[in-house]
């Protein structure tokens, strides 16, 4: 029984790099070349993608890149179905949505994570 | 490209020149107060620029009924800096977040339209009043 315990041990650290080498493939994003090309969002997203124009639209401003770039990809490929933004993310490019994102994540808007309810 | 699309994709652009002739006269505006009865208006007053949609009865949230519910959303969205796996990505920050947008993603991830098994998981235990009542209470802002 002892013996297979190297080999679990190996499992564990395989997983543990294969999901740090994963976030970490991210495409990097620059948030002034995403300040440059944020000006369709701002229609519907406010300019700092906290002031939206309606309730319907989500505040971004503030929120963590990773999870804008996920909703953005998912746009794209259909994961998520939204004909407004399927369309605006359609022509644009990985590097593209990792520097809209990055420009959104850097705002300081209103949004928080629930920590201080805990 | 069908027409309907097509008017959906316009609609944010006459939106802009509207908010920009808005801008121009008056003054920034502001979100008001946490008040104890926000409302999930927003889905319908929408309803006049974009193309008929199912009309969805617009029910009144409870913050304080909602804040009791929330307590389940902090094993994720509690953690500062808490991360999804496979694929990877933090957990979004969800309060301060519209009350309208709020209660289309619950009422999406309870109906498997947005795909999230732990999101869905919890959506099929919300009511529609339930769903209000998170929106109402998430979406006070706490932070100016």
């Amino acid at each position: 029984m002892t013996g297979k315990k190297p080999f679990v041990w190996m499992l564990c650290v395989l997983a543990t790099v294969a999901a740090t080498t994963s976030a970490s493939a991210a495409t990097d994003g620059n948030a002034a070349a995403g300040a440059a090309k944020s000006k369709p969002c701002a229609a519907c997203h406010g300019i700092d993608g906290d002031q939206t124009i309606d309730g319907q639209y989500p505040r971004i401003g503030g929120q963590y890149a990773d999870y804008l770039l996920r909703a953005m990809q998912d746009y794209q490929n259909g994961r998520r179905d939204n004909a407004i933004m399927a369309g605006f993310v359609k022509e644009l490019s990985t590097q593209d949505l990792a520097d809209l994102a990055a420009f959104y994540a850097a705002q300081s808007g209103r949004l928080e994570d629930l920590s201080h309810l805990k | 490209m069908s027409l309907a699309i097509l008017q959906r994709i316009a609609f944010p652009v006459l939106a802009l020149a509207s908010w920009h002739a808005s801008a121009q006269t008056a003054p920034e505006s502001t979100v008001p107060d946490a008040t104890p009865a926000t409302t999930v208006e927003a889905v319908t007053t929408t309803a006049t620029a974009l193309p008929p949609a199912p009309a969805a009865p617009v029910l009144m949230g409870n913050p304080e009924e909602g804040r009791l519910r929330v307590y389940t959303c902090t094993g994720c969205h509690g953690i500062a800096g808490y991360r999804n796996v496979y694929p990877t990505y933090h957990v979004p920050k969800i309060h301060g977040q519209n009350a309208a947008y709020l209660v289309s993603a619950l009422t999406a991830y309870r109906s498997g339209q947005r795909k999230h098994p732990t999101m869905q998981a919890h959506g099929e235990s919300l009511s529609d009043q339930d769903i209000a009542d998170i929106a109402a209470y998430l979406s006070s802002a706490i932070k100016n």
